[in-house]
């Protein structure tokens, strides 16, 4: 009888899941605008907290494992776009800014290595939290900038050393698996080849993505809807290819993104903005990273994560303000730059979730280290990154 | 203002000094950046002071050179001047280029340079004061007197035409193609203090006028004057505001050379009176200057004659030569005759690498590659 209608329980699609978290994240957003006057982003983080296993629990591991998806087209989304802004011969012409860029990195990272081991955490957990804490959230600053309409030398630098701390953490966290593939007695072929084939393998699969964008875009002349598809296209393609080949999407990502601007010798490619279709994937990626870290990591590793958000706040202040005065920027940016560069968020939940698949039990351990810094900074990053840009004079005016 | 600042401080027969206003850009799209402070901060840092100021919006900064006689010192000091604001902006991450306007700038991103004076012109004028961000070329001319400065000021009116067509170099606006070679002075032309200087013979009868406009409190200094012509007594020069900035400093050199040769001619022999004619047939000549550039009609109004605004520039070239200031500049107005007759413009070079590339962004970014000193990149 009536056969025909569904069966309770339904079963829910991807489809609907992104719709519906699209739709609590725009409520969410909208109520941290309104009522907390903080960024949007707040918002989203705060929704997904609330939906999350710590909160009403409708956001639970299998949900969030469907909907991981839509993180890795954001995450590669923004990433794309933040290396398509890097130019290597401004690295070149400000020395300074390249070397504060290594600086707080590696500091950021000594500082937390240093204090972790102190506190009796164990040395491979130390130095793979310490290379996750190198990377600030991308997606935070590239979005806070695009939505204050942010312009000039705090943003710009802010979004140039996320950048570089993102590829060093990466780069640092994958050499780091030599030692965890050790830890677990994998076999030697694993421990050596696997960190290679992570690191060369996203550097020439970002390199192919690339040339083929320039390519094609050669052909297809400067058309603004053309390039947009296009450009779309590839990066669909290219985070389906890093997963199909067991590659770290948001490293493929950058790359892509770095070398279709610096091997564009001819500008073929026409400026890249994702527009509405970026924001839409914004949403859902910082509800789903809202969901994620659980409050029970808070309780179990919250002194710990206090401690690790204050020692990177420290390495990486101190790189900051001790080179930033020599590039020539003005008094008061370097401040202002540390408080830009503090937000955690997908990207650190990324790195924590490839080593979790890798080795469960080490993964659990270390996310209840990372990933309770990583909910206090989520909330905290967003509204330090507003301020930062606002008190710098470079968010836009509200245009009535 | 104090009377004394209206005193004509008489200055070097034809001396010259130039104003550039420049575009600020982004290097990512080149679109117009907002980062004049941080600039003017690099360069005051260098040791390059006083020579680099803020103008009405952070997209904009302005080059002022020192006073010159010759074409030679006036261009290695527009060489230098270039070259230290190429090398800060780099230093930044940004571009500089020159040209009469952005070609896609949204004029409601702009925003206003934080002083008092650029910030009571925004309550005044409104979203006039955005629109203001267009780049000029202002050319200082010295005179021996307020009298000898009215004169000349009557005098260079009828050249009016003569200075857009040879600069103009804005055929875009707000991502559009215009029409016009020189489509900034249309956004001059809004503010209700622009047009010229009223029909005046003298320094005192000018001061009469001054001194009524401020009684109505209708201006408070000669700033307030958006005239394509002024005197500037403080400075004792005439200074002549409708160039378009040129794509090039050479460019801008050598405008200022054709402005100076002229006025070397018209204050050693008067050759003409001042005539109410000039400022009938005004708006005509110099509408279709800024519409047709060098092919526009001109109508000569000492002459009542119909020519090609192209035939009287180099008509002029030829009566103006034996009256440059030296033999450079008479090389440099050979060349501009040169450059007349082979039909080439700042206005034409943009829209040909419009033509070639199909997107302002990549005319933006040449436009930029041309002022600081890069053609070869446009492969």
């Amino acid at each position: 009888m009536m056969s025909f209608l569904p069966q309770y329980p339904f079963t829910a699609n991807p489809l609907l899941l992104f719709g519906l978290l699209l739709l609590a994240g725009l409520i969410g957003g909208e109520i941290a605008k309104r009522v907390l006057f903080a960024p949007r982003i707040v918002g989203y983080v705060l929704t997904g907290i609330g939906l999350g296993a710590g909160g009403a629990g409708l956001l639970d591991a299998k949900l969030v494992r469907e909907a991981w998806i839509f993180v890795e087209i954001a995450l590669g989304l923004i990433l794309f776009e933040l290396g398509r802004r890097l130019d290597f011969t401004w690295l070149r012409r400000d020395r300074w800014l390249a070397a504060t860029g290594l600086i707080e990195s590696a500091l950021s990272f000594a500082f937390v290595f240093f204090v972790l081991t102190w506190l009796d955490v164990g040395l491979l957990y130390s130095a793979v939290a310490a290379a996750i804490g190198i990377a600030t959230s991308p997606a935070v600053v590239m979005v806070v900038a695009q939505d204050l309409k942010s312009e000039g030398q705090v943003t710009e630098r802010a979004l140039y050393l996320t950048a570089m701390n993102s590829v060093i953490a990466y780069v640092t966290a994958t050499m780091l698996l030599f030692w965890i593939h050790h830890e677990y007695r994998a076999d030697l072929v694993t421990v050596l080849l696997h960190p290679a084939y992570l690191l060369a393998g996203s550097a020439v699969l970002g390199c192919v993505a690339a040339v083929i964008a320039i390519q094609l875009a050669r052909r297809l002349g400067k058309s603004g809807r053309g390039h947009l598809v296009l450009m779309l296209a590839l990066i669909a393609a290219t985070i389906g290819a890093a997963r199909m080949l067991g590659l770290q999407v948001v490293l493929v990502l950058l790359v892509f993104g770095v070398l279709s601007r610096n091997l564009d010798r001819r500008h073929d490619l026409m400026p890249f903005d994702t527009g509405p279709i970026g924001q839409v994937f914004v949403v859902v990626l910082f509800v789903v990273s809202g969901a994620i870290p659980q409050l029970d990591d808070l309780r179990t590793g919250g002194v710990l994560a206090l401690v690790y958000v204050l020692a990177r706040f420290a390495g990486k202040s101190l790189g900051v303000m001790s080179l930033t005065y020599f590039s020539g920027v003005r008094r008061g940016a370097a401040g202002l730059l540390c408080l830009a560069l503090t937000p955690m968020s997908a990207l650190a939940i990324a790195m924590v979730q490839d080593t979790r698949n890798l080795y469960p039990e080490f993964g659990a351990r270390l996310a209840a280290i990372v990933l309770s810094a990583v909910l206090i900074l989520q909330i905290l990053g967003p509204v330090l990154v507003q301020f930062a840009f606002r008190r710098a004079g470079e968010a836009a005016e509200e245009k009535a | 203002m104090s009377e004394q600042a209206m005193e004509f401080r008489p200055s070097a027969g034809c001396s010259m000094g130039v104003e550039l206003e420049l575009q600020i850009l982004n290097s990512r799209d080149y679109n117009l950046a907002r980062d004049a402070a941080d600039l003017i901060g690099m360069l005051e840092k260098n040791g390059t002071p006083g020579a680099v100021k803020p103008e009405i919006t952070e997209s904009m900064v302005e080059l002022n050179t020192s006073i010159h006689a010759a074409h030679e010192s006036l261009v290695r000091e527009l060489r230098q001047l270039r070259d230290a604001v190429a090398r800060a902006a780099e230093r930044l991450n940004l571009r500089i280029a020159g040209g009469g306007s952005h070609p896609f700038h949204d004029w409601s991103d702009r925003r206003i340079y934080p002083t008092e004076r650029f910030r009571h012109l925004l309550e005044v004028y409104g979203y006039l004061a955005k629109q203001f961000t267009i780049f000029g070329q202002h050319v200082h001319l010295g005179c021996p007197s307020g009298d000898a400065a009215i004169y000349l000021a009557h005098l260079l009116s009828r050249y009016v035409p003569h200075f857009i067509a040879l600069s103009a170099s804005s055929p875009f606006q707000q991502g559009q193609d215009t029409s016009y070679q020189s489509s900034r002075l249309n956004t001059v032309s809004a503010f209700p203090l622009s047009g010229q200087m009223p029909f005046v013979h003298s320094w005192s009868e000018f001061l009469g006028y001054f001194e009524k406009m401020r009684g109505y409190g209708i201006v408070e200094s000669m700033k307030d004057f958006y005239w394509d012509i002024r005197p500037k007594p403080e400075y004792g020069t005439v200074e002549i505001r409708v160039f378009d900035t040129p794509l090039t400093v050479e460019r801008a050199a050598a405008l200022a050379v054709y402005a100076q040769a002229l006025a070397r001619y018209a204050l050693a022999e008067r050759p003409l009176p001042p005539s109410r004619e000039v400022y009938m047939l005004y708006n005509h000549n110099r509408f279709q200057a800024c519409r047709y550039g060098l092919e526009g009609a001109f109508i000569d109004a000492y002459t009542q004659k119909h020519t090609k605004l192209r035939e009287d520039v180099l008509e002029t070239l030829q009566l103006i030569s034996p009256h440059a200031s030296e033999p450079g500049s008479a090389g440099v107005l050979g060349e501009l005759a040169e450059s007349v007759k082979a039909g080439g413009s700042d206005a034409a070079w943009l829209r040909e690498v419009f033509r070639e590339r199909g997107s302002l962004n990549d005319v933006a970014r040449m436009q930029s590659e041309r002022w600081m000193g890069k053609t070869a990149v446009s492969a």
